[in-house]
């Protein structure tokens, strides 16, 4: 069984956010919320500029799934993480767990009144019938069983942005790596990915930041 | 034997004061977690893709595996 997963190239963004448009456009994504989102590191510095793409990473082991109160997460068998709105109570837990930022809520009611949890679905809708306008207007397009894939993968137009399952998308990745290093890109990148992020063996480890230099940080 | 009747008397009314705590029926069946229909089915509308049978697992993952190929611009130009 296929296990649904994204990748970002970072090598590939440029900072389009064609992805965030496709997403907002194809699920009809409410004002103040933005499921997937572009974020620049080095952002204006010539060489050092990196994009990536992040929405939510469909987490093997879901810290939203683990800390909601009422248990309104579950997995597909293709490893999607969804929610069901009906259940959701909109607490924020979720949010606060999230590494990726990926659980989203509207506030437009006073005293900070929460919506329902709203995120990406891999574009595979949610617990009402595929396809269905019901689902559609909670969750947004189920592409999935239209057998189709995540539109904003789909229409990248650089492909930096892949989804799919999982061993697909990371031996398409891994193919890249081998060209980039074939081509002179990269050298001694021993395994895809790894050597990218954190650079190529015998590298020295980064130094933690001396305390005295974080501000408020106790040393 | 008036005390025991009073704390008789208090127990009753607290069960039937924690009565109300509780969730009725119907309450917790409409929370009750809703199972999903797999993808591979298919769906209800006209944006369906040519090329598989819904209610068919392995056309679904296939034709979804061809899908994930496109993606890779090695296989698409050579």
């Amino acid at each position: 069984m296929a296990r649904m997963k994204f990748i970002c190239d970072t090598e590939r963004c440029i900072e389009c956010n064609g992805c965030v448009t496709a997403c907002k456009n194809e699920n009809e994504v409410p004002w103040g919320i933005t499921r997937r989102r572009v974020v620049t590191v080095n952002d204006g510095i010539i060489g050092q500029e990196k994009s990536i793409s992040v929405a939510c990473m469909h987490c093997s082991d879901a810290p939203c799934m683990a800390v909601c109160p009422v248990d309104c997460f579950y997995r597909t068998d293709e490893g999607v993480v969804l929610h069901d709105k009906d259940i959701c109570i909109g607490c924020g837990y979720c949010s606060f767990a999230c590494p990726f930022g990926a659980p989203q809520f509207l506030s437009t009611g006073a005293f900070g009144v929460r919506s329902k949890m709203d995120k990406c679905t891999f574009c595979s809708g949610g617990p009402e019938a595929n396809g269905s306008v019901a689902e559609f207007e909670k969750y947004g397009r189920n592409r999935l069983a239209e057998g189709k894939l995540p539109l904003c993968a789909e229409m990248c137009s650089t492909k930096a942005l892949i989804g799919g399952d999982s061993e697909v998308i990371s031996a398409i990745y891994a193919k890249r790596v081998s060209v980039r290093e074939s081509n002179g890109r990269y050298p001694s990148t021993d395994i895809f990915g790894w050597s990218t992020a954190y650079g190529p063996s015998g590298s020295p480890a980064p130094t933690p930041t001396p305390a005295a230099k974080i501000p408020g940080a106790k040393s | 034997m008036k005390s025991t009747f009073k704390i008789l008397g208090a127990c009753l009314v607290a069960g039937i004061m924690l009565t109300a705590c509780s969730e009725p029926p119907e309450i917790a069946a409409k929370a009750a977690k809703r199972p999903d229909v797999a993808p591979y089915m298919g769906a209800d509308n006209g944006f369906m893709t040519k090329g598989w049978t819904p209610g068919d697992q392995a056309s679904w993952a296939e034709a979804i595996n061809k899908r994930n190929q496109r993606q890779s611009e090695y296989s698409r130009v050579k």
